[in-house]
């Protein structure tokens, strides 16, 4: 019976500490900044959306928001591309020095490198190719960033997945590549799936790149844009706090939608 | 990690354009990559052996740059500072989320609900995580503040005191991990075999005993894998200080990759800012070798 009881408080302790702060972030969100200031309240009083609708009529986050999307979609689905046609070459093949290998090898190192590395040659690479503050700009960067890791979790997934079945495509006439399109990626699909939502998550949520690479609303992703507006109005906790609410919820609200799939590709590798 | 793929490799035979596949594919990828990460790498290096001056070099200095850094008291502070961040969250990170993996490995109601909250801070924008943060300790506006304030007490000062903003830090980054290092750990916990500590039960052993001489030694693979994961993650960590801090007060939270940034982008020393990211690359690598090479002998012995 104790047992049970220490569980339940347990348990309650673990939500309180995860969900206050969020409650204090939605909370003030709804607030006005008289009575953030002010009367120091512990919930809204006078509920009000106003900071919400001067985020999107005063401060451009539906251009955040367009950016931001178009930036995650573009470089996540190219990377899963060619980083799964990659994947799949370095789970099948040998080729002639081990080349295969060292190519995994060498992403992997990669991948390693924390990105702050080569944010400065990054920034004047798209400097001297005029991609400062461009969609492009980014997405090639991010796209980059997908490329090594999508390839390293994608290549466990091809390997689990028997080679007699495609040879068995090919005896009936399939070429390699066809084998490869219509045995071994939908059979691939979940773990593909893992892949696609890790680097929607960390493409989404990327802030150091977006604030070298964007300087105007044109290309500023949702975090960057957030961070800007707190650097000009240090003490519009209300906008604040509503920006916080919408540049978050996007991401766990799809978060939450593919729990199942995210919790396997945030958990792989390292159990392996 | 690649563990058994090699094994389960075959060689299919191939004719013609089959015999180019294996390039084919390999190629896109490589080009984007070697384009936007390995030219600016060794980019990133040429320009750590040049002074710049407006943005352009104007003379090879060789390695002064990196010798510079070692006499240079902000670099050596930001260092201290982020080895400190780092040491302190990952540890209670590490103990954190073991614990609370432990609690959840027996099913029990509410345990979904659990799993499903705790996702939360780990996907929020880390951005947003630390306006979270900003709106906890704000001394005028914030939930401390507030909430001490509604008990009779006053004004709770966190940002503006460097220990205090230092430990603020390190919670936002628990707050934030803690989760991860819960969901690896529960997934390993889960993966291990349960024949020994059946063995165990019959045997009499206390919940202690069974932690210590099982459950501890066995899940040691994993905890490394986890610790050395969030270690390489912690060392680069940029967007939580740059929102909640930006590395105040005084340089209390400077961590090295806002002292980088600064320097490269607020003081315009682009040489010198990049042989001091090219340190922290190869610290940070040096750190994953090291790690990867402990973890195959913990693994062969």
């Amino acid at each position: 019976m104790s047992n049970r009881l220490s569980r339940i408080l347990t348990t309650i302790f673990v939500l309180a500490v995860v969900l206050l702060p969020i409650y204090w972030l939605v909370s003030t969100s709804l607030k006005s900044n008289r009575e953030i200031t002010q009367e120091g309240t512990l919930y809204p009083h006078v509920p009000t959306l106003d900071n919400y609708v001067r985020l999107f009529t005063e401060k451009q986050f539906g251009s955040y928001l367009t950016n931001s999307l178009v930036v995650t979609f573009f470089s996540v689905a190219i990377a899963l591309i060619v980083g799964a046609m990659g994947a799949y070459a370095i789970a099948r093949f040998r080729l002639p020095f081990a080349a295969e290998r060292k190519v995994g090898l060498f992403l992997l190192t990669l991948r390693i490198i924390p990105p702050v590395v080569i944010l400065i040659p990054v920034y004047l690479l798209m400097l001297s190719l005029g991609l400062l503050d461009s969609w492009l700009g980014l997405i090639a960067t991010y796209t980059a960033f997908n490329v090594t890791f999508c390839v390293w979790m994608m290549e466990s997934f091809f390997s689990e997945i028997p080679v007699d079945l495609e040879e068995a495509a090919m005896v009936d006439g399939d070429s390699r590549f066809g084998a490869f399109r219509r045995i071994t990626l939908p059979l691939a699909a979940p773990g593909l799936a893992a892949t696609a939502i890790f680097a929607v998550l960390v493409t989404f949520n990327e802030f150091l790149f977006a604030l070298a690479l964007t300087a105007t609303p044109r290309a500023m992703t949702m975090p960057r844009g957030t961070a800007t507006l707190i650097g000009r109005i240090d003490t519009d906790w209300a906008s604040m706090a509503a920006a916080g609410v919408i540049g978050a919820l996007p991401i766990v609200f799809f978060a939450l939608l593919v729990q199942r799939h995210l919790v396997r590709g945030l958990t792989m590798g390292a159990v392996k | 990690m690649r563990t058994g793929t090699q094994a389960r490799k075959y060689r299919l035979q191939g004719a013609g354009l089959d015999l180019a596949l294996p390039y084919l594919m390999l190629a896109p990828g490589l080009t984007i990559v070697l384009g936007v990460l390995v030219y600016p790498l060794w980019d990133g290096l040429r320009a750590s052996t040049r002074a710049y001056r407006y943005g352009s070099p104007v003379a090879d200095v060789g390695l002064q740059n990196y010798l510079h850094l070692w006499s240079d008291a902000q670099f050596l502070n930001a260092l201290w500072v982020t080895v400190k961040f780092v040491a302190l969250s990952v540890s209670f990170e590490a103990v954190l989320g073991f614990a609370l993996a432990l609690f959840c490995l027996h099913e029990f109601r509410g345990i979904r609900l659990l799993r499903t909250v705790l996702i939360i801070p780990m996907v929020i924008t880390p951005v947003v995580v630390a306006i979270v943060f900003r709106l906890i300790y704000a001394s005028d506006a914030g939930m401390l503040t507030a909430l001490s304030k509604a008990t009779g007490g006053g004004e709770v000062q966190i940002l503006g005191n460097p220990l205090n903003a230092f430990i603020g830090l390190v919670a936002l980054d628990v707050w934030e991990w803690t989760p991860l290092m819960f969901l690896i750990l529960l997934a390993g916990l889960q993966s291990l075999p349960h024949e020994p500590f059946e063995a165990a039960r019959v045997d009499g052993a206390g919940a202690w005993r069974v932690f210590a001489d099982l459950t501890f030694p066995m899940m040691r693979p994993v905890l490394a894998v986890a610790i050395v994961l969030r270690t390489i993650d912690a060392f680069g960590t940029f967007d939580q200080v740059f929102v909640l801090t930006r590395g105040g007060p005084g340089e209390a939270t400077r961590l090295i990759s806002i002292y980088g940034y600064d320097t490269a982008f607020k003081f315009q020393q682009t040489g010198y800012a990049a042989a001091l990211f090219v340190t922290i690359g190869l610290v940070v690598l040096a750190l994953a070798f090291s790690a990867i090479r402990l973890l195959r002998r913990v693994d062969a012995s």
